[in-house]
């Protein structure tokens, strides 16, 4: 497991992020902070609980206090130094520039021992060898190794050690998903062939689902390690003892068997030498920009694809509620309002959940895009309902009577008298909520779409320059929707008929 | 030509039209006058249908319409139609189409109601804006157009269904008094040319000229009519003869 491996709300935090590179105020904690934390009492230990089975999440029996392995070693490595301990609760892929404030004393939540990780903190001997697993459904053959995988359609966690080692290996479509549940869902939705991750996990989601089922041994074994701010040197050392400590004693091995983690790899840990870590220059993608621009407009492709679909549909399907609701019979009014209160009462995200993962339920499986896009057209079909009815009901009442007493109909009033009028005022808005859908398409991506948003977040995890990137990605999304506003404030200029 | 019999209207609890009764000839001129709020204006909707009425009959030409309530079927709804194709209407707010041309106004009707080709419902269109005086005007936009003008324009447009009777529902109230006589101007004229008409309107000198019958209206009911003649000079109620006076000298 890596960087968001739950990235559902990761694009909001990417921005706290910058902000927190870009102002980070390091604290002045002496060298001994070994000292500090045995005076306060209270060893402080960052993860992230939710949805963070089997490493450290609520128990499900008395969800009011936290289980898993990680949460047993915390509590015996608190022990070890006489003092308690206590998890402090942050958003998993946050968890190092938190560490960095120094919001807790170390982060023990399944980071592993990689370069990328050692360039941000100092990181302990390991704690467990992990290793990926391949899960495909129980009625399918199934690859057994990673070569295997060529050719399939492979779901995993986003930013995940399993996503890279497939980028490295080639010829796999990955599919990435912000939880855990997502790829498992839709595997058994036959949208993917298998999904690749970390054994633990597989072991607690996959495991126990007699639809699923492991497929060959695990490979790819990896360290997970224990993260302190780099400056807190006596701190490392003395976790590095307690955990040798647990190695030859027996206390991890007992905690892993409670949790039904251990296996032959872990015999790795007692004679674990640390590699040499080759200090990575820093990246700047503005200097390399065509290196990274071409990724991210590719990303601005299925942005713009998305948007623009799913704003005509909205603007089609919303003309149809709001006609059904202004004039239908009595039945289909109440549907069409209900519609609307309901849709606009409702998260995007939950919506678009239901129709990717719930629909199939129902057996009615629809492709990441199509899902997409009716996902944010029919959402959006709500608001532009309601802009056509503000902009019906701002035609004068004289308009519809002048048009009576000249013996037309309800609907050519409407066609050529009312619709025409309302066009004008609908206009300002219905840009401004095309130019959000650009915006909110983002959200697609917990669909496992690649779109703007989710290539930058992808892309700046890897290479750390979030600022350099991100305002690529703002230069791309602005280029795209500033036109939009001046095409539609040409628009509202060229209404000729009310000059004077 | 028209006949009104006992026409009922509330609105919610208010009794607006409390039995109306009229009758009225083809070419007559009829001018009708009475304090705000007396219920004249919406006579004059429910005879074009804009308001329907509770109880009653109305007449015009061969269309009658009995009984009150809103239409219940396609059968209704097209008997509604027709009575509203004998009348013509024009409002005290003018209600141009706005996004429409001058020309584009009067031949709206006539092409999507009565299906009439584009170039005769120009030349018909072009006639008519003669006749007010406006064919220079046909491109502009009702926005461009003063008052009078718009006025003007909306009588037009109400002329080109080749209506049986024209309505008018205080057609100068939202004018400036300069601007009032070029509208009359055009009333004169149709009537002068056997229009048959009703007017709502507070313009006395217009009702004492051109009105064949003047209808005295208080409290929802026709209180009573004759020739200007008998109503300026010998009209039977004190409540008649005290409006007529003081909105004579005003």
């Amino acid at each position: 497991m890596s960087n968001a491996w739950r990235l559902s709300r990761g694009t909001h935090s990417i921005l706290v992020f910058v902000l927190l590179l870009a102002s980070r105020p390091l604290p002045g904690f002496g060298a001994d902070h070994l000292q500090t934390i045995l005076a306060r009492g209270e060893l402080l230990w960052g993860a992230d609980a939710e949805g963070g089975a089997p490493y450290v999440y609520p128990d499900p029996q008395k969800p009011e206090r936290l289980a898993g392995f990680e949460f047993d070693l915390a509590n015996a490595l608190a022990a070890k130094f006489g003092v308690k301990a206590r998890m402090v609760q942050n958003q998993w892929d946050q968890l190092l520039p938190a560490l960095d404030r120094g919001n807790f004393d170390m982060i023990l939540n399944g980071l592993e021992i990689t370069a990328d990780n050692l360039q941000h903190a100092a990181m302990s001997r390991p704690y467990y060898v992990y290793a990926q697993q391949i899960v495909t459904r129980s009625d399918s053959a199934g690859p057994t190794n990673l070569d295997g995988l060529k050719g399939q359609t492979v779901g995993v966690l986003a930013s995940s050690a399993a996503q890279r080692l497939l980028q490295r290996l080639g010829g796999v479509e990955v599919k990435s998903y912000p939880g855990n549940v997502e790829s498992f869902l839709d595997l058994k939705a036959r949208r993917i062939d298998v999904v690749l991750l970390d054994l633990p996990i597989a072991l607690y989601y996959g495991r126990p689902d007699p639809a699923l089922k492991f497929s060959g041994e695990p490979f790819s074994p990896g360290y997970y390690g224990i993260a302190v701010r780099k400056e807190d040197v006596t701190l490392l050392a003395a976790i590095n003892k307690a955990l040798a400590q647990f190695i030859s004693d027996g206390t991890l091995e007992r905690i892993y068997r409670r949790h039904g983690l251990w296996d032959q790899r872990q015999s790795a840990l007692a004679d674990y030498k640390p590699e040499t870590v080759v200090q990575r220059k820093s990246i700047s993608t503005l200097r390399e920009w065509p290196k990274y621009l071409p990724l991210l407009l590719r990303g601005a492709v299925t942005t713009v694809t998305l948007s623009v679909l799913g704003m005509a549909l909205a603007v089609a399907a919303g003309l149809v509620v709001v006609l059904t609701r202004l004039y239908g019979p009595a039945p289909a009014r109440w549907l069409a309002q209900a519609y609307v209160e309901v849709v606009r009462g409702t998260p995007l995200l939950i919506q678009l959940f239901l129709i990717y993962y719930g629909l199939p339920q129902i057996g009615l499986r629809l492709n990441a895009y199509l899902a997409g896009i009716l996902g944010l057209g029919l959402n959006y079909a709500a608001n532009e309902a309601e802009n056509y009815r503000a902009g019906i009901q701002s035609v004068p009442k004289g308009q519809t009577e002048a048009a009576l007493a000249l013996g037309m109909s309800r609907g050519q009033i409407l066609r050529r008298i009312v619709l025409p009028q309302a066009l004008w005022v609908v206009i300002p808005p219905v840009t401004n909520d095309f130019i959000s859908m650009f915006k909110d398409s983002s959200i697609v991506s917990v669909i496992t779409l690649v779109e703007l948003t989710k290539v930058y977040g992808e892309l700046a995890t890897s290479t750390y320059d979030y600022i350099g990137l991100g305002l690529m990605t703002a230069g791309i999304y602005f280029a795209l929707s500033y036109p939009a506003s001046i095409f539609a404030n040409w628009l509202e200029r060229s209404r000729r008929y009310d000059h004077r | 030509m028209i006949i009104v019999e006992n026409l009922v209207k509330s609105y919610n609890a208010t009794r607006v039209l409390h039995g109306v009764d009229h009758s009225q000839q083809r070419g007559e001129a009829v001018v009708v006058v009475g304090p705000s709020g007396c219920g004249k204006s919406t006579f004059l909707r429910c005879l074009n249908q804009l308001e329907v009425a509770d109880a009653g009959r109305i007449t015009i030409g061969d269309v009658t319409i009995a009984g009150g309530g809103p239409p219940r079927n396609a059968q209704d709804r097209e008997r509604q139609r027709r009575l509203r194709l004998r009348a013509g209407m024009v409002f005290q707010s003018f209600n141009l189409f706005p996004h429409l041309t001058v020309l584009q106004n009067i031949t709206e009707a006539p092409r999507t109601v009565k299906g009439v080709s584009r170039s005769e419902a120009e030349a018909g269109a072009g006639a008519l804006l003669a006749k007010v005086g406006l064919e220079h005007k046909a491109g502009a936009y009702p926005a461009q157009l003063s008052g009078g003008q718009q006025q003007r324009v909306a009588i037009a447009r109400a002329l080109a269904m080749e209506p049986e009777v024209m309505l008018f529902d205080e057609p100068t109230s939202a004018l400036d008094p300069e601007l009032r006589d070029e509208v009359l101007r055009v009333m004169r004229q149709l009537a002068e040319e056997g229009m048959t008409m009703i007017v709502v309107t507070h313009e006395m000198q217009f009702a004492r000229d051109m009105a064949d019958t003047i209808l005295f209206f208080e409290g929802g009911r026709v209180l009573e009519s004759g020739s200007p003649e008998q109503m300026f000079t010998a009209a039977v109620h004190e409540r008649t003869r005290d409006f007529l006076r003081r909105a004579t000298t005003r």
